[in-house]
């Protein structure tokens, strides 16, 4: 019999693993969009500052990298492994299947990685030191190697909400897996976001200046890049939404609020009206607006973007073949992976889990409650928090009912054949889904398992009579 | 726990190159990040020291350190990914378990490592003319830094340790059969191992001080007085550290497992030890000809080199427990080889980022050594332009490749 390969679970009732991890990657989307967006910035200001002699700007450059080697370096460089640390935890199987897909990717971005951060330093640190030429080529070199981190891990992503081709399933390979149309249409959207980014963030700096003239022309061209890159991005935005799969749109059309589509114009129409207003009005940037507007577009543009993005890939979370609890649900024969379902669903859980105790290998009526809670927290906790806190309540979805029986039906019922949108397919075996429909039950009515053990109790007495 | 269980968490997407590709790059490349988190280490160490009391050198050193920390927890950070990211790719059953079991504490990693760096930068930011003897400000703020950087290191050596257990994961997961999954918890450590690894810190950062007096003394402005004291702290530094660093490693190995008692006298660890004392020793050895050519870089050379020795017989350690004593081999996953991504990462790793790298560090270096505005030379100049180039090329590359894959 195979064991299937599921790790230890962390479930955190508070406010849940998924929310930790969804935390801690838009702050780095944020502090990563804005420094590639500012690093291609810094090198056609270096160009127009050397070429028409102006060292203000050059000045300004040295301003805006330290800003960003104190903000975004140091917090960009730190959630960056940091989601991967807090998806290790949370998603063990999900990181891993990125991992072994695009490990030389990720390895390669490593490389631009250093670069990134030598240049950063360099561009700072060397003005006036070195030849302008020289100085130059360091803004150029930051510039691209900046961007390249970026047109890589975009890949990476996209395979993360399904690959690029769809081929890859049959086929395998490399290249099938990273580029698809969706790769193309995520990196436009996100290059037009890094500017929008690179513009707010760098009213921050320019808030600073002293010389009103100097400021009044860096913050008009700032705006003039903000309303451009708002302009590209509503368009990438719109092609972007025409490469996702058809699974993508159901989810999107049941599940995701109809409130989003208007709530991401009226957070586009904000940014404009920001720009345009500073565009008209320089004198309206202070830092204090400036750090505003950055905050407001993270809460209100990036956070549900973020969300929405993660929601529509789902059940799966990565390569549409690992679901959301960490079960392989899907063969991929081009890369000789096979669905786990089969197996749970001939042996069950509590046969092939690895981690698991052996004292719940098997279920009866004094282990079945234990045996659900090790259940729901090997099979739910990734999705749904046992308590009332936390990411998707389970009580919530129960409707308060404490009826094990009609718990268990809807598991087997629906749950069990992946009859559910949204869901992965946990194919539990009879005496696991009443187990499970126990512990759920529980939730609600902590009585019932007494009742339940009590009338198991019963049972076994009279047939032991008989 | 038994090796089919552990064959089981493997990832069935295989891995896209031989893994001992993936093995000796997570030793190379946690050598070079273990010497940034030592050079962090001793040079913040270095710049709490030198910032207490009036004597110019010292403060003199402590503000040179400062400026050392600041860019060398950058270095520390971004070398860290690599290793990071090699470990999950043959070690994945191992660190993930390890990682979840703890989860609370990898997460508070995340969030203790930013605190340590904006700490650091309150004392920077605090103290700009540390070298001229203002007031210390702030001193607090840097030690608190310090213990900061220790505690994220303890948590990594936790993780580290942790893995090497199989036998007491499911004790850990799940104690008396009731499973646990908050992820609080501190299940292992060994701290004589953790103290080896931290007490290296202080030769590795006398090997970098020896460079750096080095380096000053190709200056014109170069002040000798304060050089031949860097020097002769660098080796008191290096000799002393060594020893300290010395005695950890034996109590370590002296508390290993019992069914590894003969891995202290292996030549994983003999090599270990003699290469160690070569460093520490070998400014003396050297004498007059630090100050000669390239001598004065060569302490720093023979640490880098010491540390490979090191981190290869952490992974020796790990190798002997995991193979050894729980049968799983990292070597036989399954390959699903695919060349190109291997191709473009050896081409980007030893092509553009050689040029790139090189064209930058040399631009540093020349102009640290300038007193005046630095120019560089035709040549220079012309590898900065093919490192360019280079960059240009990858950027076609990406486009060519994914529009070839998108239209065929």
């Amino acid at each position: 019999m195979d064991m299937i390969g599921l790790y230890p679970m962390w479930y955190e009732p508070g406010i849940g693993s998924g929310w930790i991890i969804g935390v801690i990657a838009t702050l780095h989307v944020l502090f990563s969009h804005t420094s590639v967006g500012a690093a291609i910035l810094f090198a056609v200001l270096a160009y127009i500052g050397y070429r028409d002699n102006r060292p203000e700007l050059i000045e300004f450059i040295k301003k805006y990298g330290l800003f960003l080697l104190v903000f975004s370096y140091v917090l960009g460089s730190i959630t960056g492994p940091g989601i991967w640390y807090s998806t290790t935890v949370g998603s063990p199987r999900g990181i891993s299947a990125l991992i072994h897909t695009f490990v030389w990717k990720w390895a390669t971005e490593w490389v631009f990685f250093v670069i990134e951060v030598i240049g950063i330093y360099m561009l700072v640190y060397l003005v006036g030191k070195v030849s302008v030429k020289t100085h130059m080529k360091i803004a150029v070199i930051f510039g691209i190697a900046s961007y390249g981190t970026m047109v890589i891990i975009i890949g990476i992503l996209s395979f993360m909400m399904w690959p690029g081709q769809e081929k890859w399933f049959t086929d395998g390979g490399y290249l099938n897996a990273f580029y698809g149309e969706h790769t193309f249409a995520s990196l436009a959207v996100r290059t037009a976001f890094m500017f929008t980014m690179a513009a707010v963030v760098g009213g921050i700096v320019a808030a600073g200046l002293k010389d009103q003239v100097f400021k009044r022309w860096l913050v008009t061209r700032l705006s003039i890049l903000g309303i451009g890159s708002v302009i590209a991005g509503s368009l990438m935005f719109m092609w972007y939404m025409n490469t996702l799969p058809e699974s993508a749109y159901l989810v999107y059309e049941n599940r995701v609020p109809e409130s989003f589509i208007p709530m991401v114009l009226t957070v586009l129409a904000l940014i404009m009206a920001y720009f345009i207003v500073t565009l008209i009005q320089p004198k309206f940037v202070t830092a204090t607006v400036a750090s505003i507007a950055t905050v407001a577009i993270l809460v209100l543009g990036l956070w549900p973007g973020e969300t929405i993005r993660e929601s529509i890939r789902k059940p799966w979370v990565a390569g549409q073949y690992v679901y959301g609890n960490q079960i392989i649900g899907r063969d991929v024969p081009g890369m000789n992976v096979k669905s786990e379902i089969p197996a749970i669903e001939e042996h069950g859980f509590t046969k092939t889990a690895v981690f698991w105790p052996e004292s719940q290998r098997e279920i009866n009526y004094k282990n079945a409650h234990e045996v659900g809670r090790t259940l729901a927290i090997t099979t739910c906790t990734n999705c749904h928090s046992l308590s009332e806190t936390g990411i998707r309540p389970m009580v919530n979805y129960l409707g308060g009912i404490g009826d094990y029986e009609r718990i268990k039906t809807y598991l087997l019922g629906a749950l069990a054949t992946g009859n559910t949108l949204y869901m992965p397919r946990i194919p539990l075996k009879d005496d696991e889904a009443e187990a499970l429909a126990l512990y759920l039950a529980s939730l609600n009515d902590p009585g019932v398992v007494a009742r339940y053990q009590a009338a198991k109790s019963a049972v076994a007495q009279n047939t032991v009579e008989e | 726990m038994d090796a089919s269980m552990l064959y089981a968490l493997r990832d069935p997407m295989g891995v896209p190159a031989h893994p001992i590709l993936f093995l000796v790059l997570g030793v190379l490349t946690w050598a070079l990040h273990i010497a940034a988190v030592h050079i962090m280490l001793g040079a913040s160490g270095l710049a709490i020291w030198g910032s207490f009391g009036n004597d110019a050198y010292k403060r003199r050193l402590a503000a040179a350190m400062l400026m050392t920390v600041k860019v060398a927890i950058s270095v520390a950070i971004v070398l860290g990914v690599a290793p990071l990211l090699f470990v999950q790719v043959i070690y994945d059953p191992f660190w993930y378990t390890s990682n979840v079991l703890s989860a609370w504490w990898v997460i508070a990693f995340i969030v203790i490592l930013i605190l340590a760096t904006y700490l650091l930068f309150v004392f920077y930011a605090r103290n700009p003319k540390l070298a001229d003897g203002a007031k210390t400000s702030c001193p607090g703020s840097m030690i608190a830094s310090v213990l900061l950087l220790l505690v994220v290191g303890f948590i990594m050596h936790v993780l580290a340790v942790q893995m090497l257990s199989p036998d007491q994961w499911m004790q850990w997961y799940a104690p008396n059969g009731v499973i646990d999954p908050s992820g609080t918890k501190i299940h292992d450590y060994n701290i004589w191992r953790f103290g080896f690894l931290i007490a290296l810190a202080a030769p590795v950062t006398g090997a970098w001080l020896l460079a750096y007096r080095r380096y000053l003394q190709a200056r014109e402005d170069a002040d000798h007085g304060y050089l031949n004291w860097v020097g002769s702290l660098a080796q008191k530094m290096a000799i002393i550290g060594g020893v300290v660093s010395l005695v950890f490693l034996g109590i370590w190995m002296a508390t290993l497992p019992e069914a590894m008692s003969g891995f202290a006298f292996s030549p994983w660890v003999i090599g270990t030890v003699a290469v160690l004392l070569f460093t520490v020793f070998l400014p003396n050895i050297l004498g007059r000809k630090l100050d000669q050519g390239l001598w004065g870089y060569s302490i720093l050379a023979v640490g880098t080199v010491a540390l490979i020795v090191v981190a290869a017989m952490r992974e020796a350690v790990r190798w002997t427990i995991i193979y050894g004593q729980h049968g799983y081999n990292p070597l036989d996953y399954l390959v699903n080889m695919d060349w190109y991504s291997t191709l473009l990462f050896f081409l980007t790793f030893g092509v553009m980022g050689t040029l790139v790298v090189g064209y930058l560090l040399t631009v540093a270096w020349k102009a640290g050594q300038s007193a005046s505005m630095y120019t560089p030379s035709p040549a220079v100049n012309r590898l900065g332009n093919i490192a360019i180039a280079s960059l240009v090329i990858w950027m076609i590359h990406y486009f060519a490749f994914g529009i070839y894959t998108i239209m065929t």
